[in-house]
């Protein structure tokens, strides 16, 4: 990815290369990690019944945590994140909110 | 009959009297880390009091434990300050809420007479099962030291007489009851 102090290229083609995601707007973001002990199962159940994401949608979560190491797992205010990783901790996932 | 089987708003799981005693001493040993500093955690309806001995005493729960440290992570990663803030705010709550969702273990165990009848799981209750269950292998693994997949490979291969080899079969056990749990939701 560019780094924010490269030199902007008068008249270059377009460089907005994708649209803003819903966490850039409201400015903090919920993370879950990975960790070799919580069961792919068991994630993706905390991803559907807490998030109430669809199975595909949590399926391809768990697997961006598994595979990547973490996965942004929603998005918001930094009350609503706090609230998330509140309760992703309560379902013993490893999570944090930083600034999207 | 199977181990597993699901009649409505109840899972029914078959355990031996060994097992059943068993998972009710590891929920008694969490339950009783949790409690280590032998003070009841005020109620939660009662906010002021809860505010007070949030004042007194803001950190009950003993943090050099990395049991302790694995189940309330830091919530901010590299920003210790906030990351206080945010177990102060969040701890007590989350640790009475984990003490009863053990409790709802605890005692349906309990009413199975130590396997003698099966273990009835309110489905309505699969949740304190299920994040019961998976505190315990967190606590496990950490006295296990299960920081990688190959960590667990490597215990998985361990001789029988290794004694960590029993506990990581206790491990995989409750493995084995959450996935069977899940797929019974």
């Amino acid at each position: 990815m560019p780094g924010e102090n490269e030199p902007v290229q008068p008249g270059g083609v377009t460089a907005v290369s994708e649209r803003p995601a819903e966490s850039a707007l409201t400015g903090w973001v919920t993370i879950v990690w990975d960790d070799p002990v919580n069961l792919m199962s068991y994630v993706t159940h905390v991803f559907t019944s807490y998030f109430g994401y669809a199975e595909a949608k949590a399926t391809e979560l768990m697997l961006q945590v598994h595979n990547n190491g973490k996965a942004v797992v929603s998005g918001g205010s930094r009350e609503q994140m706090e609230t998330d990783v509140d309760a992703m901790h309560g379902y013993g996932l490893w999570a944090t909110l930083e600034q999207g | 009959m199977r181990d597993f089987t699901r009649s409505g708003p109840t899972i029914l799981m078959k355990l031996t009297d060994y097992e059943a005693t068993l998972l009710e001493s590891l929920v008694e040993q969490f339950s009783g880390l949790l409690e280590s500093d032998g003070e009841e955690a005020p109620e939660v309806g009662d906010s002021f009091a809860r505010w007070q001995a949030e004042l007194a005493e803001p950190d009950l729960l003993d943090h050099s434990d990395p049991v302790i440290r694995r189940l309330f992570p830091d919530a901010y990663s590299g920003d210790a300050e906030a990351s206080g803030e945010f177990r102060r705010l969040t701890q007590s709550r989350q640790r009475s809420e984990r003490l009863a969702q053990a409790e709802v273990v605890m005692s349906a165990l309990r009413d199975s007479e130590a396997g003698s009848h099966r273990v009835q799981v309110r489905v309505i209750e699969l949740d304190a099962w299920l994040k019961t269950l998976t505190a315990l292998r967190l606590s496990l693994a950490v006295r296990l030291g299960i920081e990688t997949p190959a960590d667990a490979e490597e215990l998985d291969a361990l001789d029988e007489d290794d004694p960590r080899s029993y506990i990581y079969r206790v491990y995989e056990w409750i493995a084995y009851l959450t996935e069977n749990l899940l797929g019974l939701r």
